[in-house]
């Protein structure tokens, strides 16, 4: 299968850590390239100012990064070698000290007896102490208290009249949080993967009391329908072009701004003639078909309107776009055929900074009988600036007109995303596992206590206890010299109790 | 007739430890009685394991209560004191009083075991209604004394020796040392003295290992340690987190290759290697390695010098701080007389509690 | 008259007496200056526990703002933070008392009023409609507290710097003896860290959750979100180094330095490349 070599490099932890800091390098480069699936304005101006760096950077997708061939194969490849490498390695301990070898039969424990200091030295903790109670008793108190404390009891033996041994472990499921956090890693970039395979987004810009139809067909039907339907000869998926109708778009601002509180449309979507869904749909509040999702994402001026008005002196003109109006007591006819929603001058021409309604502009055409004069520009919000335009779109500043723009009644367009996202439940799974698997990781933390009792004639005997733990030297010496206490209380003990097998450290 | 305060005692300066025993036998009880017998209404008794003093009121100028006192110590005691003994008066007793609380007579300068001493040696008097007015004062002033020096100079900072620098070094890289395990390699008198400092620790592990497998049995029986054979030197230094290098190999022992390796085994917890051989011990590239501090002899004695001088200057800092503190308290007695008494700022020291 | 701004104000100037009491402290050792810094902390929380109350009551005056809380401008999310940086200074001081560390850590409570009141703006605004939702109280205030965490870790790898190099030079200083020995500070950076890069995770995850039900996706590689995405990364990549490769003290700081710094430009530097998650723009 693998070369040795090859191997060896995947299971590394190193080339994994590799893997990550190459992707968080290229994420960090796509926030700063502009993109086109984030931001696709700036991405097409920065191609046009850089043709050859666009050619180049065009070649390894860089203006897609984050969907390109290969930043998908970085973290492909990632996922696969997280589970090979937690397949390969035994989870880490958290800490760096070793264990001492487990005693796994009663040969061993005889060994362990001759070699009792070698064995205990390596335990990072260490207690000694002279019982008054009998092997056998001292032994069951020792169990019960341990098991008491929380410890989980196991590798037991007992020799009678000579020694008795077992170890007692606490919170082991931390050797497991490793585990489950990286499943859990894995499991989100599976649920990534689904939504980028039979997912899809869309999004649909609808005109306020027009349709839409959509790029992506679905299959509307919910899973129990479908499964039903099967066995009427129905196919499993049945796609079918849908239209989204927005009838009603409200926008609200906050009081005296021009910060939107609430933008909703009345949407309704439709297969043909058949009402799949209707809801007002706003921001947070999707509407969801049968696990396909319509979210109220943005809204715009598009520079439809449905009429401007005029304020003549007193007089108001109502203007419906693109239709002329006589202006009464005058030869003049005037017609709107143009809005701007966010007035401003690019290059000299009439330009729009963005599709919300800050600054209102409207062109203006004035005519007598076949003569028309040049188009006129009026701005809502600063009734004394005005422009004309000459036929190469030029503006020019011109003196303020006896006339103002009153009011504009805007056609706007709802923008609704349609996302379907199937690998959704999954990432959440996955995001659960890994945080039950980092509590479990770091915040339980492993305990293992040895210990090995020997008989020192009838009614007394020798404790000697070996301990490690995962927590911080700290803060586990403290625990286990109250645990230590306790159970030699438990035990009877009159002498002084040693912490080490060096009797320099004594503890009364 | 006016009065004033006087001491008598000996310390670890002034007395053999043999003399010292036998006072630090006594009871206070009975020495309060007798004291209280002589006719004097004021007096404390300070004793520990390293000073003997009584401090008691007597008219100014008038030596016998303090001959009387002297004369019937040296006859409970069973020998002679006087020779040992130092005397003071006025308000040279008064800084005495305040130079022990501050821990500037102490053996170890700067201790605050002291303080309580004092404190309980105060307390011990008012509980036998040895003290009046001018004691309580007096103490009160003394243990503000006592706190004011200890938290506004560096008295008690700052060792003077090689094997405590080495264990104040080691505190500031592995913090307490009771989880630490040591390593000592060969013998020398400087290594068995930083090794005793490092047991005074309480660590919890030192191995020794020496190229004669019995000098390193003997000396680990000494330490009542562990010996370890030389050819495990490399194990044992992956174990240990200081070492003291002592041998007299003329070739470093230790070599960058082979520290390098034990670092690599650590995993990156410090190796604090002292190499207090002559000639070095440790590759001096040995140094550059991460996580590894090698601190040779030079570097050692140049802290403690740094120390001895920045010591010097928070002394008689502390000095000034006791000199003035008795000037005001000799200004606060004189105007007991006057009848128009002088007040202390800032000397917010408890009242000690009425003992039962 | 502003009673969020006044009492941030008062807050700042208790940070920044507190950050002079703890550099004093650094260079004095008179515990009086430890009792006074943490004195300092104390009222300079209270007032900015106050300013933040004011701030909620203000901001709750607009009905659509109910009962979110005020984070969603820079003015807002700055004070949080700084709030949060002080109260987890509180926690790791009242379980290890290392009263010397508030040298490290108070200048961040201090820079972080201060260039709230001085560069951000704190006039009330209504909230975008993206916003209007309970995950405002949750998304936000997780990452924040761990980039609060993050920070006094940062403290703290700064102190270890300066101990490890006092001991590598072989001439230590005094101050060597006043900081905390290099295994106790590398202990505590690794364990803030440890507390911290959990928190940070599922606040990016919840950060994807709301994102789902509000826009749809879960992950849509916003800058912010990326960025968020590389301080986890850097701040796992310095967990398994310590795992598994043993890396302690020095180099372990210096991962975790390059992982604050990554925080610091998820916090602010972002905010000039994200369309979505700008405070200035307001997003939606």
């Amino acid at each position: 299968m693998f070369k040795p070599q090859m191997t060896r490099i995947l299971r590394s932890i190193r080339f994994n850590i590799f893997l990550g800091s190459l992707i968080a390098f290229f994420a960090a480069v796509g926030t700063i390239l502009p993109q086109l699936g984030q931001e696709p304005q700036k991405a097409n101006a920065f191609m046009q100012a850089h043709p050859l760096w666009t050619k180049f950077f065009s070649f390894f997708g860089m203006f897609d990064l984050y969907h390109s061939w290969w930043f998908m194969g970085i973290l492909a490849l990632m996922a696969v070698d997280v589970v090979l490498c937690k397949l390969w390695n035994k989870p880490p301990d958290v800490g760096i000290v070793s264990l001492p070898p487990e005693l796994t039969n009663e040969e061993d424990l005889e060994k362990h007896l001759d070699k009792k200091e070698a064995a205990l030295k390596l335990k990072p903790f260490q207690a000694f102490f002279g019982s008054k109670m009998g092997l056998e008793d001292a032994w069951l108190a020792a169990r019960g208290h341990l098991k008491r404390e929380g410890y989980h009891v196991k590798e037991e033996f007992f020799l009678p009249g000579q020694a008795g041994a077992f170890t007692a472990t606490k919170h082991r499921i931390q050797r497991w949080g490793s585990y489950f956090a990286h499943i859990g890693l894995v499991v989100i970039l599976i649920g990534a993967l689904i939504r980028s395979v039979f997912g899809f987004v869309e999004m649909v810009p609808v005109l306020e009391g027009g349709s839409r139809r959509m790029q992506h067909m679905f299959d509307p039907r919910s899973f129990a329908q479908r499964v039903e339907q099967l066995f009427w000869g129905h196919p499993w998926n049945m796609k079918e072009p849908i239209d989204v109708y927005v009838d009603k778009f409200t926008i609200e601002y906050y009081h005296g701004t021009m910060e939107p509180k609430l933008f909703a449309s009345n949407a309704r979507v439709m297969a043909g003639d058949q009402l799949l869904g209707q809801k007002i749909i706003r921001v947070n509040h999707p509407l969801d078909i049968n696990g396909v999702r319509f979210y109220q994402a943005s809204w715009g001026a598009g520079g439809m309107f449905r009429s401007v008005t005029l304020k003549l002196g007193k007089e108001t003109l109502k203007l419906p776009q693109r239709t002329p109006v006589k202006i009464p007591g005058t030869p003049f006819t005037v017609e709107a055929d143009m809005m701007l929603p966010n007035f401003t001058i690019t290059d000299g021409q009439a330009d729009t900074a963005s599709l919300d309604l800050k600054n209102p502009a409207v062109r203006l055409m004035f005519s007598v009988g076949p003569h028309q004069t040049s188009p006129l520009w009026l701005l809502q919000n600063y009734p004394d600036l005005c422009f004309t335009e000459d036929a190469n779109g030029q503006l020019t500043h011109a003196p303020s007109p006896p006339f103002q723009l009153a009011a504009v009644d805007p056609i706007l367009f709802s923008g609704i995303q349609v996302a379907y996202d199937p690998g959704f439940p999954i990432v959440v799974l996955g995001a659960i596992m890994w945080l039950l698997g980092m509590i479990a990781l770091f915040y339980m933390h492993r305990r293992r206590i040895w210990v090995l009792l020997e008989s020192s004639g009838a009614g007394s005997c020798r404790v000697n206890l070996g301990a490690w733990s995962s927590r911080g030297v700290r803060e586990y010496e403290a625990e286990f010299r109250s645990l230590a206490k306790s159970l030699r209380t438990e035990l009877k003990s009159e002498d002084n109790f040693r912490l080490t097998e060096n009797p320099i450290v004594e503890v009364s | 007739m006016e009065r004033s305060l006087a001491v008598l005692g000996l310390n670890h300066k002034s007395a053999p430890l043999e003399v010292r025993e036998r006072l630090a036998l006594l009871s206070a009880s009975e020495l309060a009685k007798r004291i209280k017998a002589e006719g004097t209404t004021e007096a404390a008794v300070l004793s520990t394991c390293n000073r003997f003093e009584v401090y008691f009121l007597t008219p100014e100028g008038d030596s016998r209560q303090d001959d009387r006192i002297t004369a019937w110590l040296e006859q409970v005691s069973g020998g002679p004191i006087s020779q040992h003994a130092y005397r003071y008066n006025g308000e040279a007793a008064v800084k005495h009083l305040f130079e022990v609380a501050s821990g500037l007579d102490s053996l170890v300068v700067g201790e605050t075991e002291i303080l309580g001493q004092v404190k309980e040696a105060y307390e011990a008097a008012h509980a036998a209604g040895m003290t009046g007015k001018y004691f309580n004062v007096l103490f009160q002033r003394a243990l503000y004394v006592g706190k004011k020096v200890r938290s506004e100079t560096g008295v008690a900072i700052g060792q003077t020796s090689v094997a405590s620098v080495s264990v104040q070094l080691a505190q500031t890289i592995f913090g307490g040392l009771q989880g630490a395990t040591a390593l000592v390699v060969g013998a020398g008198s400087m290594a068995e003295t930083t090794a005793r400092h490092l047991i005074s620790q309480k660590i919890m592990r030192l191995t020794v290992v020496n190229r004669t497998w019995g000098k390193a049995r003997a000396l680990a029986a000494q330490f009542l340690a562990e010996a370890a054979p030389w050819e495990e030197l490399p194990s044992a230094l992956e174990r240990a987190d200081i070492v003291i290098a002592s041998t007299s190999s003329d070739r470093p022992v230790l070599t960058t290759d082979m520290i390098r390796q034990a670092a690599k085994a650590r995993q990156g917890r410090s190796l604090f290697i002292l190499d207090i051989a002559m000639p070095r011990n440790v590759e001096e590239s040995a140094h550059g390695i991460d996580h590894v501090y090698v601190y040779r002899l030079e570097d050692l004695e140049s802290v403690v010098a740094d120390n001895m001088k920045k010591r010097g200057v928070e002394l008689s800092r502390a000095r000034e701080i006791v000199t003035d503190k008795s000037r005001e308290f000799s200004l606060w007695e004189k105007s007991l007389g006057s009848g128009q008494e002088a007040s202390f700022k800032h000397s917010n020291v408890p009242t000690p509690t009425k003992a039962a | 008259m502003n009673y969020e701004v006044l009492f941030l104000k008062g807050a700042w100037a208790f940070y920044s007496l507190a950050t002079a009491a703890a550099f004093v402290y650094l260079y004095n050792k008179d515990e009086k200056w430890s009792r006074w810094m943490f004195r300092l902390v104390a009222a300079g929380l209270a007032l900015h526990l106050a300013s933040f109350g004011f701030g909620m009551h203000y901001f709750w005056k607009i009905p659509d703002n109910r009962y979110y809380f005020p984070i969603n401008s820079f003015f807002g999310a700055l004070s949080f933070l700084s709030l949060a940086t002080v109260a987890v200074f509180f926690v790791i001081e009242s379980r290890h008392q290392l009263g010397i560390l508030g040298a490290f850590v108070l200048p961040w409570a201090a820079i972080g009023t201060g260039s709230a009141l001085i560069f951000a703006n704190p006039a009330v605004e209504g909230l975008v409609p993206a916003l209007q939702n309970y995950w405002i109280n949750i998304h936000p205030v997780i990452l924040m507290t761990s980039y609060a965490a993050f920070g006094n870790a940062f403290g703290v790898g700064v102190a270890l710097l300066i101990q490890e190099h006092q001991i590598k030079s072989r001439k230590p200083s005094e101050l060597c003896y006043r900081l905390p020995s290099i295994e106790e500070l590398d202990n505590l950076n690794y364990r803030i860290i440890v507390w911290a890069f959990p928190v940070l995770t599922v606040g990016i995850i919840m950060g994807g959750i709301w994102a789902y039900s509000a826009w749809g996706r879960f992950w849509g590689w916003d800058p912010k979100e990326t960025w968020a995405l590389i301080t986890a990364l850097v701040y796992a990549g310095y967990l398994h180094m310590r795992f598994v490769k043993g890396l302690r003290g020095k180099k372990a700081v210096y991962v975790s330095m390059v992982g604050f710094a990554c925080v610091l430009f998820t916090f602010l530097g972002v905010n000039f490349l994200s369309p979505l998650h700008g405070y200035l723009s307001g997003g939606g």
